[in-house]
């Protein structure tokens, strides 16, 4: 099992060997490169598998089959939704803004790319192993509400202006439980690199030691990804599609893929910081049961999208700043006070 | 610098237009909003106008059955009894009881179907998806049985003057037995999965309330009123058909809210079924049709017949002056007077709010805009 | 029954007070006036003592070819009573008294009325089409607007028994 385990990181080490100096920044620029094109790759294909997943998940809480025409049992529906996305005509509305309209689509596809780059999928795994970590995160992830405003603000559509509006409401709301509730953690371990909170979770996995940040990094997260409960963003009901409403072809696509994209991010931070990483028997290898923990994450997520109706904004921003942060405030108080009293009973 | 320019917010003009996912039909509303706060709505109706009124004053009265299919289309056995009867009634016309109690049962099942609609149509407002398909796969049922007896699974058009058109077979019997003994699980089902979520209920009550007065003062009728504390139910206070026979409840609740609009529903689902099973069990043989002239020439008079339909009350004025062809036929619909509360529960809430509210006055364009 | 007797009393003082007409047609009393009389007709026929008719279903107008008739529709929530009320109206300049002050949904009822027979409701706070467009010319339902032609109109396609 370490043979499999550590196969990666032999070619790494191979490539790197190439060059005439191992540890010359052209082998570092160029390593780098190589991961940052398997991040790339790694986004689009979760990012394409999830769309046929939820449709499936979809079918399976409705009780129907789902998509079943295309492929073996229907698994190639995405495909044939990307060809076709393709072949749309590429316009942009008369009076919107240009160069805003254009770039909003790339920073939502951009940023999950950029946030995964930091996320160990095994034993020295990650393309860029920073010290800063969880801040990286923490910071990057904020950028997506520009891009949700942007989208919503240029499309010169008064549906878009909506939903870019209450994308900035709720975004900003539910990042800072989110914040603290990770602080927990960041407690427990002295650190914000993601390898060694791995490694911290050796005996125990966080989620024992630190359930209700859990918790509440399951719920604003699925906040952050905007869906549902949460996706008033995007309300098909109420503001048609909220900023992506003027968008068509395959700029709506790398919206949509953006959205998987970042619930794959988001669902890869909680199974590093609170389910272990890596970690598990060694029937199978670590990159295995890491997926298999983010699979299980993303699961959930589907599940809960598909059966809870949607919020409303009052409730929302009532439910992030009434009930959320006092209790994220809560769990740092009590995980400082356990902190504490473990070094008075252990330690001295 | 604070002279240069007025710091305020301005009022947004949004057109909720014909084309809407969830407009129920091609309802257009214009909406004033600040920030998302409704401050003024003014709906536009008249993009299903087909004219049926015009369209009654150059058929005869029996070529006229089909059109009446089309206005609740959701409901349309509905449509057809209260159009039926108040020819009936101007010709003094004898139904025989075996096509009394078929029409009382095609009419609960629509009823049945039409509510299950509203449930799945109202869960789709608040994005539960789930919530939808479940009324939708239950509702196949209904449909089937209505394409055993008149081929039709929508727009039935199974009534005549005099009677009944088509006599059901015995696999008919068959399947509503077995429909009407699986049904009282999956009305728990839809309550579990939609009213009784708490996200649900926090979208719903207290939202959009319609008080007892300005619901009489707006003349409001159906569910809407029933809501309201009114305890009015053309069923009970001029029964038409045979419906003082049967035994049932006609649920009040008094919350004013979309909540209660929601409730009341699920609750006149089971009443529904109560009928339907009563009607199975009394009714006797006999002929469906009455002996009725071949071309229908009622005397010279007038009649106005309403009856209970699922969004409210649907009533026809008819106008006869002797030749097979009316002279006037007015239609009553309840979703069409309905629509004037929608100023009253929706101004001062946002918009998410006024997309519940209107789900729960239940309106269907066909009729609406006849 | 002894309800549809106060009923009759009733309707008979307030036909003889506003000089109108008592029919009873199938099962409902029918009270014809002139349509200048129309608001008080209706405010007292709201307000009978121990039979009030105060709800109102429908407004619907009715071309006869000499005038127009615009029928109110009444019965009560809380008792048995209906009531009928026929306004007359002139063809050519049909004007009659919006009863929006007496019940607030007769709002959509009387801009169909309007759309459909061209008849101005005096006091209504938005009387403009409904159904059809804005710019619309014409009054639909009156009977010299025709839509198709007389030959087709009058016919009778009746089955054969042969057939």
């Amino acid at each position: 099992m370490d043979a499999i385990n550590n196969l990666p990181v032999k070619i790494a080490d191979v490539i790197r060997g190439l060059f005439a100096d191992p540890n010359s920044i052209w082998a570092d620029l160029t390593m780098t490169l190589i991961g940052m094109i398997l991040v790339i790759v790694v986004i689009v294909v979760a990012a394409l598998f999830l769309v046929i997943l939820e449709r499936k998940v979809a079918g399976w809480a409705s009780q129907r089959p789902g998509p079943n025409r295309l492929g073996p049992r229907g698994w190639f529906q995405t495909i044939a939704d990307a060809l076709k996305l393709l072949g749309k005509e590429d316009f942009t509305p008369g009076n919107a803004d240009k160069v805003m309209y254009k770039i909003a689509p790339m920073f939502v596809f951009g940023i999950p790319i950029l946030t995964l780059a930091i996320v160990p999928f095994g034993y020295g795994m990650t393309v860029i192993d920073l010290e800063l970590g969880i801040f990286f995160y923490l910071g990057v992830t904020s950028v997506s509400t520009l891009a949700f405003l942007m989208a919503g603000w240029s499309s010169n559509n008064k549906y878009s202006l909506v939903g870019g509006m209450r994308a900035v409401a709720q975004m900003i709301s539910y990042e800072i439980p989110l914040i603290f509730s990770l602080l927990g953690v960041v407690m427990l371990t002295q650190t914000f690199n993601l390898t060694k909170i791995v490694e911290a979770q050796a005996t125990i996995p966080f989620i024992f030691l630190q359930p209700l940040a859990f918790i509440i990094f399951l719920i604003c997260g699925q906040a952050e990804v905007n869906r549902a409960p949460f996706d008033l963003l995007e309300a098909d009901q109420e503001i048609i599609a909220g900023p992506f409403t003027e968008y068509s072809g395959l700029r709506w696509g790398l919206f949509y893929l953006g959205e998987y994209a970042n619930l794959v991010a988001m669902c890869a931070l909680a199974a590093t910081v609170f389910l272990g990483g890596w970690q598990g028997p060694a029937i199978l290898p670590g990159v295995a049961w890491f997926w298999l923990k983010v699979g299980l994450l993303i699961f959930v997520s589907m599940w809960v999208r598909w059966t809870f109706p949607r919020i409303r904004i009052d409730h929302l921003m009532h439910f992030a700043w009434k009930v959320l942060l006092p209790l994220a405030l809560l769990n740092i108080l009590l995980t400082g006070l356990g902190i504490y009293i473990y070094q008075l009973v252990i330690g001295g | 610098m604070s002279e240069m320019y007025q710091e305020g917010t301005e009022e947004l003009l949004l057109n909720m237009g014909p084309q809407h996912p969830s407009m129920h039909g091609v309802f257009r509303m214009i909406v004033r909003l600040q920030g998302e706060t409704v401050t003024g709505i003014e709906p536009k109706i008249g993009y299903l106008h087909r004219g049926l009124e015009k369209l009654a004053e150059s058929r005869t009265y029996t070529q006229f059955i089909p059109y009446t299919d089309r206005l609740d289309y959701l409901a349309s056995p509905h449509n057809n009894m209260a159009y039926v009867q108040a020819v009936e009634k101007l010709m003094g016309v004898e139904v025989p009881e075996r096509a009394e109690y078929l029409r009382i049962i095609f009419a609960e099942l629509a009823r049945f179907a039409s509510h299950q609609v509203f449930i799945a149509s109202a869960a789709l407002d608040i994005a539960g998806w789930t919530a939808w398909g479940y009324p939708f796969r239950d509702r196949e049922r209904i449909l089937d049985l209505f394409e055993m007896t008149s081929g039709s699974r929508l727009t039935v058009n199974a009534m005549r003057i005099g009677g009944m058109s088509f006599d059901p077979t015995p696999e008919f019997w068959a399947a509503l037995e077995s429909f009407v003994d699986d049904m009282p699980e999956k009305i728990e089902e839809y309550y579990n999965i939609y009213l009784g979520n708490e996200i649900t209920q926090g979208r719903l009550k207290n939202v959009g309330i319609l008080s007892k007065e300005a619901a009489e003062n707006l003349c409001i009728t159906g569910p809407a009123l029933r809501a309201s504390g009114v305890q009015y139910d053309v069923r009970k206070a001029e029964p038409y058909g045979i419906y003082d026979r049967f035994d049932f409840d006609v649920p009040v609740l008094y919350g004013c809210d979309s909540f209660d609009r929601n409730m009341i529903r699920f609750l006149e689902m089971n009443e529904s079924l109560k009928i339907i099973r009563q009607a199975m069990r009394d009714i006797p043989e006999g002929p469906v049709m009455a002996k009725v002239p071949k071309i229908i020439k009622p005397p010279v008079g007038e009649v106005y017949h309403r009856v209970e339909n699922p969004k409210g009350e649907l009533g026809f004025y008819i106008v006869s002056n002797g030749t097979p062809k009316p002279e006037r036929v007015k239609i009553r619909a309840g979703a069409f007077v309905n629509l004037q509360c929608l100023e009253e529960i929706g101004v001062g809430t946002y918009i998410q709010d006024l997309i519940c509210s209107f789900a729960s006055l239940d309106a269907v364009l066909g009729e609406v805009d006849k | 029954m002894g309800n549809n007797d106060v009923l009759r009393k009733r309707v008979d003082e307030l036909a003889a007070r506003v000089n109108g007409k008592v029919e009873e047609m199938i099962d409902t009393l029918v009270l014809t006036v002139q349509g200048a009389y129309i608001t008080e007709t209706l405010t007292a026929a709201k307000n009978f003592a121990d039979v009030p008719c105060d709800f109102l279903h429908d407004i619907a107008g009715v071309d006869k070819v000499t005038h127009i008739e615009v029928v109110y529709q009444m019965t009560s929530l809380r008792g048995p009573q209906k009531l009928r009320v026929k306004a007359i109206v002139d063809r050519e300049k049909p004007v009659i008294d919006s009863v929006t002050r007496i019940w607030a949904g007769a709002n959509f009822m009387e801009r169909e009325a309007y759309d459909m027979f061209g008849i101005q409701f005096t006091g209504h706070p938005n009387l403009k089409r409904i159904y059809m467009w804005d710019d619309f010319e014409g009054f639909p339902l009156r009977k010299d607007y025709v839509t198709e032609p007389v030959e087709v109109r009058n016919t009778m396609r009746v089955r054969r028994d042969d057939e």
